[in-house]
């Protein structure tokens, strides 16, 4: 590893790299000066939660991040390994002034990166990450005289968290859940939890597994295939999965069937609530099926940029009784505003034991839609014209047109969406259809457009 | 010669010279050097009660991890605690975050092999040599080192302490101590050993604060005036000062008078011989010879080191010694480990008292008097060794001068006592001390060589 500091590492909502390629411990330590001293001198704090996930690499970076933050006079409360959802809520039950969780989330094992979230649990916007990025950067942080060297507490968030679920959630029946940790973060707090409210777990990849040997940290459909025998062999009522930190839960049915983030979303919103008002915050990749469903019933809904750290934001700004990213990320901020996925299936848990009806029951009473992503190269020096470009000739062609994050445009029988990757040279386009023929054709014609408007501007550019 | 590890381990002033990027190349040093041996590395790390230690603590830490090593940390404890942790359990080094009696402002690292004693200077020059080169052994994702807590430490070294001890015999005495912790971490084990040996506790500056706020943390006279007032007030047993990591104590005696580390050195020394019927005493050239006397005195043999106590506990270990340590009230007591230990020693302590059955003031009474003079002079680093040179030439043909010594500095016996030359290791001044049994011919040898040393170092440079 050399000395540079590569900038892709900060990325909208987080930092990420391969150990020991773009990230190590001197790395880590700097990062904890930036973020040490964006508490102190920008949020005008004292303190900060530290915590980590189980990837081999967490606690040497934790640690040396720990120790910048110290060396700028910020005192740390470091919760240890945990799930993100247990550091999470003892930092915010800490009070601190910010909240480190050291994760890559659903990457492979040999990724590492930091997620920052506010004291009461949103998350750091772009621009505040940008701030930490900067400082960073740097590299003239002065560290403080040795009479102000911040303290390093140990703080088990165990108990409490387990409290907290224990006043928050009683099942009369009994519930089987087949409970799929991946062998990670989650096996440090869900199976306990589960346990301990009465449900009748079935472990799935429930013992650690730090290098995820057993199941990748991305639980995409086609890592769940153990999952979903267990629920089929053990009649399970419904299954679990979550990722390598515990911020995104997938719920998979009573027949084995794995449901979207919007599914499930939709199931709580219809099924989970008392009262049905507030508004319910959808990012513009949602499906339409979430505004059809959800708002006859009393809510209403606001579409929001894609990103979980808006997600809180909106949230917390709205009252909203609950959110949903359709990459996964699940709020409801009765229980906290932070997306902790372990709520999601206590949720529907809750919602299964109250209502006596089986899942795959519920679920069909919602119209699915097909959809469909594609995703278009083009090189990251025009992808912003581009989109750009299709934002000023789409807005005067179509009516129904919100270009809040890319551009989307609502037709009768579905809508489209075209966003440049802000990772990758990409520009992705989401399309959902009342059916496939009407799918086909708007796929066919938004890629040609898009495809078209790179060729132009390639050419304008030579 | 080490340029980071003194005497003592890496001392500095925190955030300037000791600070985060030193502690991590250090444990990246260190965790290298252990690695060239074992696949997996278990170091034990423990602090003081410093300010600076959570910061230094997790520094050197990820350096440990990002080589592969695990990582036990043991909390708060006495350095001694550490010391014990290290050889009863499956360590292959350990790590003290401690500057000892230095002021709050500083901070140290110290190290400690598998067999609980201090570091040696060849382990230190290696780690130094790896630290400075930057030939880190890096271990790559899958093998980064694990780190895990256990709070069994200090039990463990406590009940090391009462296995040695004949606590029954002190419990039946219904003594009563005043301990001066002086908000180190000695009060997190000291008070309750010295309650668990059944004994009534007036503790005072207790509670671990790295502001050390009441007293400096160097048990020296001026620092000590709380404790002997209470001794005096009370009408207890004894009074006993504890430096910042615990591994030296100061004794009071029942009427509060300061008993300086040689005479306990020596009162320690007479029992253990006298009890073990002779053996090895090990001590640095420095102390006083009333050490030699009452060892000799009891039957058994004394031998000398150069100054530093991983020099003396190593030279224990060698010549199998029943007893050593030095005149700053580092006592090691080697059936529990080869290290200084203030616990160890008060306990010890307690129990001559009760085997004597006399008061303290009375056992010290019967270690010979010697009058020592100590005395500091400036000198640059670079001339010591001309210094030496130029002092060794002029003491040869001394018809005064009895015998020569050079096992650190030049030690010169002469008919009423001995004067020591030596240059510091790590300070750029060179130490004079002389002892005789008159103070008179103590200040006179003290002219005489302090003028010597002088005029060398001037002609010099």
């Amino acid at each position: 590893m050399n000395n540079t500091i590569s900038k892709h590492i900060f990325r909208a909502y987080d930092i990420r790299g391969i150990y020991n390629k773009d990230i190590s411990p001197d790395l880590f330590y700097k990062i904890g000066l930036a973020a040490g001293s964006y508490v102190k001198n920008i949020i005008g704090g004292t303190n900060l939660a530290a915590g980590n996930d189980i990837r081999p690499s967490s606690p040497c970076l934790v640690h040396s991040f720990i120790s910048g933050v110290c060396a700028v006079g910020v005192d740390v409360a470091y919760t240890g390994t945990t799930s993100f959802g247990q550091t999470l809520f003892k930092g915010s039950e800490l009070k601190q002034n910010l909240i480190a969780f050291v994760t890559a989330s659903h990457l492979p094992a040999d990724w590492n990166g930091i997620k920052f979230y506010y004291g009461d649990g949103v998350g750091l916007p772009e621009e505040e990450l940008m701030k930490i990025r900067d400082l960073t950067m740097s590299n003239d942080i002065k560290v403080t005289d040795w009479r102000e060297v911040g303290e390093v507490k140990s703080v088990d968030p165990k108990e409490s968290y387990s409290d907290f679920f224990k006043s928050k959630f009683q099942f009369k029946n009994k519930i089987r859940v087949a409970l799929d940790c991946g062998g990670a973060s989650m096996t440090l707090s869900a199976p306990d939890i589960f346990k301990s409210l009465g449900l009748n777990v079935q472990e799935v990849f429930c013992e650690p597994d730090p290098l995820f040997s057993k199941r990748p940290s991305d639980p995409k459909p086609k890592n769940l295939s153990v999952l979903v025998n267990n629920i089929k062999e053990n009649n399970c009522d419904f299954g679990v999965a979550f990722d390598g930190d515990g911020d995104r839960a997938v719920i998979v049915d009573n027949k084995g069937k794995v449901l979207s983030a919007d599914q499930t979303g939709i199931i709580i919103g219809k099924h989970g609530f008392s009262e049905k008002k507030g508004t319910i915050i959808v990012n513009v990749e949602c499906s339409k099926s979430v505004k059809e469903q959800l708002e006859p019933l009393g809510f209403q809904i606001k579409q929001i940029k894609v990103g979980h750290t808006f997600l809180t934001l909106e949230a917390k700004r709205e009252k909203s009784p609950l959110g949903i990213e359709s990459s996964g990320h699940l709020i409801l901020p009765e229980y906290f505003l932070f997306d902790d996925a372990i709520v999601v299936p206590l949720k529907i848990a809750e919602i299964l034991d109250k209502n006596k009806v089986t899942l795959d029951e519920i679920i069909s009473k919602i119209p699915t839609y097909p959809t469909n992503k594609e995703e278009i190269e083009c090189s990251d020096h025009i992808k912003f014209d581009v989109v750009n470009k299709l934002k000023k000739e789409l807005s005067i062609e179509f009516d129904k047109v919100n270009t809040m994050d890319g551009i989307r445009v609502d037709f009768d029988k579905g809508w489209i969406l075209i966003r440049p990757s802000n990772t990758s040279p990409i520009i992705r386009l989401t399309v959902e259809a009342n059916d496939q023929n009407t799918l086909k054709e708007m796929t066919y014609k938004f890629k040609e457009r898009t495809n078209n408007t790179i060729e132009e501007i390639t050419k304008k550019n030579v | 010669m080490t340029k980071l590890f003194g005497t003592n381990g890496i001392r500095g002033v925190v955030n300037k010279d000791m600070n985060c990027e030193l502690a991590i190349g250090i444990g990246k040093a260190w965790g290298t050097f252990f690695k060239k041996n074992v696949k997996k590395p278990k170091i034990a790390i423990g602090t003081d009660a410093r300010l600076s230690n959570g910061m230094l603590k997790s520094a050197i830490t990820s350096g440990f991890l990002s080589i592969g090593c695990d990582v036990v940390d043991v909390g708060l404890v006495p350095t001694p605690s550490l010391q014990y942790t290290v050889k009863e359990g499956d360590f292959d080094s350990g790590v003290i975050i401690t500057a000892s009696h230095n002021p709050p402002q500083f901070n140290g690292i110290k190290g400690v092999s598998s067999d609980g004693t201090e570091f040696y200077k060849d382990v230190e020059e290696e780690i130094e040599r790896i630290y400075f080169d930057k030939t880190f052994i890096l271990a790559n994702w899958p093998n980064v080192g694990n780190y895990s807590n256990w709070d069994g430490a200090n039990d463990l070294y406590v009940n090391g302490i009462l296995s040695k001890i004949d606590y029954k015999l002190i419990k039946k005495q219904n003594f009563h101590v005043v301990i001066d912790c002086g908000h180190g971490v000695g009060g997190l084990v000291t008070p309750s050993l010295i309650k668990k040996l059944g004994c009534k506790v007036t503790s005072i500056f207790e509670t671990p604060d790295g502001t050390f706020p009441n007293r400096n943390s160097e048990p020296i006279p001026e620092n000590l005036s709380e404790i002997i007032k209470q001794v005096k007030e009370l009408n207890v047993t004894l009074g006993v000062a504890q430096d910042g990591d615990a591994d030296r104590a100061i004794f009071i005696d029942e009427n509060g008078t300061y008993l300086w580390g040689d005479k306990t050195l020596s009162l320690a020394g007479k029992y253990v011989t006298k009890s073990k019927k002779g053996g090895i005493s090990v001590t640095p050239v420095t102390t006083s010879t009333c050490f030699e006397e009452i060892i000799r005195e009891s039957g058994g043999e004394v031998a000398y080191t150069k100054v530093g106590s991983p020099i003396v506990a190593k030279f224990m270990k060698e010549k199998k010694a029943i007893f050593g340590g030095e005149e700053n009230g580092g006592l090691i007591f080697p059936e529990l480990h080869y290290c200084r230990d203030s616990s160890m020693s008060i306990a010890k302590i307690l129990e001559i008292i009760a085997k004597e059955k006399k008061p303290l003031s009375e056992l010290i009474s019967e270690i010979p008097n010697y009058e020592m003079y100590k005395t500091k002079i400036n000198c640059p680093n670079n001339i010591k060794e001309l210094v030496m040179k130029e002092l060794a030439e002029l003491v040869k043909d001394n018809n005064e001068v009895l015998k020569i010594d050079k096992t650190d500095g030049i030690k010169l016996f002469l008919k009423e006592g001995w004067v020591l030359m030596r240059p510091s290791g790590t300070e750029p001044i060179f130490r004079v001390y002389i002892e005789s049994k008159k103070i008179g011919k103590t200040k006179n040898l003290a002219g005489q060589y302090n003028k010597l040393v002088e005029d060398i170092i001037q002609n010099i440079s």
